[in-house]
């Protein structure tokens, strides 16, 4: 799914004065292509995602995903949401969990993975009956990956989604969403603050300004997958990113 | 058994078998110890008998109390019924129409702070002696903490769930449906297990103030009698299916709440 963002700001009515968490921000982004966007904290990355999600309406500009507004896309059910608390129903097994994008909204179901296949492709299969409080973070998280997914949205908009988990688990987690990125072939946003994971996964970067948020740099990564964390590349455009952050 | 493990019920034993002999211990030593002090201090079977006559009356009129104990249990029940019913009902209709919720909840109170014992005479005047004045007394005392629980448990509904849900455009009905009714059950059972004893409460005041049969009217029997064994008797009826009520709500949470359980027990590791 195509993202074109055009002048898009955002202005919360603080308690004394308005608080500009967004400065207008351009942008197009390709179907099928992996974005991240990096900054330091509070710069609107989260903001900006929200606003993409139909979570907020902009103060300024717009949005269009493939040509329509976030309303109607998050309407027909054409938004992967996805954020740090996994966000799972305590009450339901994993299998219902993952179920739960068919059961809503159901008369814009789409084309998607089978829930059971979906257990398999995370690697949950043997989970299918089990509570999510009796699972690990990370394997809660993959559950809501595959819940995500279940969706069949060609938009995944992920908010550090792995950021409470350990550094292990992270990274065995990223390349699991990688892996099923090239698959679907879905339009990846990734709002992360690590910077290493960015350059790792994504095709391009989005460097974010300090309050109120504004692009300070895109970044390519010209890198073929999978990416050593470790590589020369890889550093030198660690570094490169570092430069533009504290600049 | 090695000395460092932590101490535990005695092998052999479930839990809830051990709960059960703790239990029975406990009320067993508290029963014991009114018993010798009502015959070592000689006090006399007017002011406050002892647990052994009380049980002797018990076992004599067995069939009395028994039918009593039906009468005000129905009753109890087919209140509590009614107070539950119309609690959740009323929650979800002012957490959906928020504009009436603050006019609802001071109606609310006032029906709360208003004394059962006031009300009781006069819908006996309205509605005879039957057991319809008890269940409304008992449905409403019981509305309240229901009322006021499961109208916080779905506002307590987990932000990131309503946001996944946002997300996929769910209707009203399937957020109360997948989100908000499911997060009330916790806090609908806290409020049962204060509700299900009081329901008793309920219907013995009501039967106090006028009554063809029940426990309430066994009670005012003997108390203008000064029969206090048979007083306590009821009251030892009362306090069985008090605590029989609060038991099976409890075991009814566990089985409903289970998933919550598994949370905790992992919070704990």
């Amino acid at each position: 799914m195509r993202v074109t963002l055009h002048n898009l700001s955002k202005t919360f009515n603080g308690r004394r004065a308005p608080v500009k968490a967004l400065a207008p921000i351009s942008l197009e982004i390709a179907s099928g292509e992996f974005v991240s966007f990096i900054g330091p904290s509070g710069c609107g990355k989260s903001t900006l995602l929200r606003l993409i999600a139909d979570q907020l309406l902009p103060t300024t500009g717009a949005i269009w995903l493939d040509g329509q507004s976030p309303t109607v896309r998050r309407a027909e059910k054409a938004i992967g949401w996805m954020a740090q608390n996994p966000a799972l129903l305590p009450w339901a097994t994993v299998r219902d969990n993952i179920r739960l994008p068919l059961q809503v909204n159901r008369r814009h179901n789409r084309p998607a993975p089978l829930p059971d296949t979906l257990l398999t492709l995370t690697g949950l299969a043997e989970f299918a009956d089990a509570y999510p409080g009796t699972l690990s973070g990370g394997m809660q998280q993959r559950v809501a990956l595959a819940r995500t997914l279940a969706t069949g949205a060609r938009l995944w908009l992920m908010d550090e989604p792995f950021a409470a988990l350990d550094e292990l688990t992270r990274e065995t987690l990223t390349d699991e969403v990688l892996r099923l990125w090239k698959e679907v072939g879905a339009t990846v946003l990734w709002v992360t603050h690590n910077i290493t994971e960015a350059v790792r996964l994504s095709r391009r970067l989005v460097v974010l300004s300090a309050r109120p948020g504004a692009i300070r740099a895109l970044i390519p990564v010209p890198l073929p997958y999978p990416r050593d964390a470790t590589s020369a590349d890889v550093v030198a455009l660690e570094r490169a990113v570092r430069e533009v952050l504290h600049a | 058994m090695s000395t460092d493990e932590l101490p535990q019920a005695p092998a052999g034993k479930s839990p809830v078998a051990w709960d059960l002999v703790s239990v029975a211990a406990i009320l067993g030593l508290a029963l014991g110890l009114w018993e010798i002090v009502v015959r070592l201090r000689d006090i006399p079977v007017y002011l406050l008998p002892a647990p052994s006559l009380i049980l002797q009356t018990l076992a004599a009129r067995a069939e009395d109390f028994g039918l009593a104990a039906a009468v005000t249990l129905t009753q109890a029940l087919l209140g509590l019924l009614a107070g539950l019913a119309a609690g959740i009902a009323i929650a979800i209709l002012i957490t959906y129409w928020t504009g009436i919720a603050r006019g609802v909840l001071a109606l609310a109170i006032l029906v709360k702070a208003t004394p059962m014992v006031a009300i009781a005479p006069l819908l006996t005047i309205w509605f005879g002696f039957g057991p319809l004045p008890k269940v409304i007394i008992t449905a409403l005392i019981t509305f309240f903490p229901v009322l006021i629980n499961v109208y916080t448990g779905l506002l307590a509904a987990d932000e990131a769930i309503l946001a996944v849900l946002h997300s996929l455009n769910a209707s009203r009905w399937e957020v109360f449906r997948y989100a908000r009714w499911p997060s009330a059950w916790p806090y609908l059972f806290a409020a049962l297990k204060v509700v299900a004893p009081l329901s008793l409460v309920g219907a013995v005041v009501a039967e106090w103030a006028g009554a063809s049969a029940g426990l309430g009217r066994s009670m005012w029997l003997a108390y203008s009698n000064l029969n206090m064994p048979a007083l306590f008797a009821a009251i030892f009826c009362l306090a069985v299916m008090g605590i029989a009520l609060y038991g099976v709500v409890t075991l009814a949470e566990q089985r409903t709440l289970f998933w919550r359980d598994t949370r905790e027990r992992k919070e704990d590791l």
